[in-house]
């Protein structure tokens, strides 16, 4: 076969070898500025992400500010109006209520009136944007409520309390946790008639912080145990209990977004356990 | 008539709520801080004892719990003007520690004034 013939015979072929060739390399050309815009795009897109993070975070950083702010104020505030009303209430007492002077205090008073009004609302905005969270090393909150409520405990009643070596960090408030630890203990010392051992243990379980609470008390039946986190339910004798110790428990452990579970038998104690997420530790569950 | 230790670090609210239990007849001591209280209860038996919350040194948080344990009959009000930290959450603590009433500041003085009588005679009948 001569040259030409040949070339004839496979030029269409490398015509379009060449053609699909070059297609491609469009293609490829085209996709690949279609990823890089899209690259770009995102990287700006984070971008803006972040400042707009930045630009929320600095706002609530402002408002969590202005709400502490205001809490203190108010708190002072309340001192104040509490004074004013309070000696005016007593100058009204003495002077004649037919006087001009009787209606003036009564128009302080009125005056006392919204000031208070006011203050509340700022509170409630206080209390709004200012949660109270920070971090909490269980530990020492743990044995700080202990020394709170150990002089109010029964001789008569042992109180154990073993932690990890290391200790677990939440994010909460400090106040909020004395109550829970308090509420549970009073209830532990209830349900064991001033007399018995309570084990309070506190580990870590990444994600969480765990506090177990065993008492050697009479336990509760399926009925109570269903019951229990009901505001007012209580099996206290009148007088005795509010029913609102578990059901304020359960709220507040609700609030710092963990659970709280029982486990109780009849004759032979009761163990509840807390789970609260570790600070910094993500929980992908 | 009551004997009532007030324990409360503002000077004019000292002032005014102690001027407002002496008129209605009750024998009134008072302390600035929870330190004074500790320190005048070694001497003096109240009945009641009004305490405000968040004050300078001792809290009135850490004195209710010291007087649950050394005088478990005395009764406690406690009273908060609250703010800086959630003021609901120290009455509800104070009352778990065994304060029998919890009042937030500005109080109705009639109120008070009434659960100081209630509780008076709740200890007159025991």
């Amino acid at each position: 076969m001569s040259l030409v013939s040949s070339l004839e015979t496979s030029a269409p072929w490398i015509i379009l070898i060449g053609g699909v060739l070059f297609s491609f390399q469009i293609i490829l050309l085209l996709w690949l500025k279609k990823k890089f815009r899209e690259r770009e795009m995102s990287l700006l897109r984070a971008e803006e992400g972040k400042q707009n993070l930045e630009k929320a975070l600095l706002q609530g950083q402002k408002l969590q500010a202005i709400g502490t702010l205001a809490g203190g104020i108010a708190h002072d505030f309340n001192n104040v109006l509490y004074a004013i009303s309070g000696y005016t209430e007593m100058a009204r007492e003495d002077t004649p209520k037919d006087s001009m002077t009787y209606q003036n205090l009564g128009k302080v008073l009125e005056g006392c009136q919204r000031g208070k009004e006011l203050i509340a609302r700022i509170l409630t905005f206080s209390r709004r944007q200012h949660h109270d969270f920070e971090p909490i090393a269980l530990k020492s909150t743990i044995e700080s409520a202990l020394g709170l409520l150990r002089p109010t405990i029964p001789a008569s009643v042992t109180i154990d309390f073993i932690a990890d070596a290391n200790d677990c960090v939440i994010l909460g408030n400090q106040t909020q946790l004395h109550q829970v630890i308090v509420n549970m203990i009073n209830n532990a010392v209830d349900a064991m008639d001033g007399e018995g051992k309570i084990t309070l243990k506190l580990s870590a379980t990444p994600p969480f912080c765990k506090i177990e609470m065993s008492d050697t008390g009479h336990g509760m039946d399926q009925t109570t145990m269903e019951r229990m986190y009901e505001p007012f339910f209580t099996t206290k004798e009148v007088g005795k209990g509010t029913g609102l110790g578990l059901s304020t428990v359960h709220a507040i452990v609700s609030e710092h977004k963990g659970e709280i579970s029982v486990n109780s038998q009849l004759g032979r104690g009761t163990t509840f356990t807390i789970l609260l997420p570790q600070e910094g530790v993500p929980n992908n569950g | 008539m009551a004997k009532i230790l007030l324990v409360e670090d503002d000077e004019l609210v000292r002032d005014m709520l102690a001027q407002v239990l002496k008129r209605a007849k009750h024998e009134v001591q008072t302390a600035s801080n929870g330190d004074e209280a500790t320190e005048l209860l070694k001497t003096s038996k109240p009945e009641i004892m009004v305490t405000d919350i968040i004050m300078p040194q001792k809290s009135g948080i850490t004195l209710i719990s010291e007087v649950k344990n050394k005088h478990p009959d005395m009764e406690i009000i406690a009273i908060s003007g609250g703010g800086r930290l959630d003021p609901t959450g120290y009455l509800d603590l104070s009352e778990s520690l065994g304060a029998s009433v919890s009042f937030e500041k500005p109080i109705d003085n009639q109120a008070l004034l009434m659960a100081i009588d209630l509780l008076a005679h709740s200890k007159e009948k025991n």
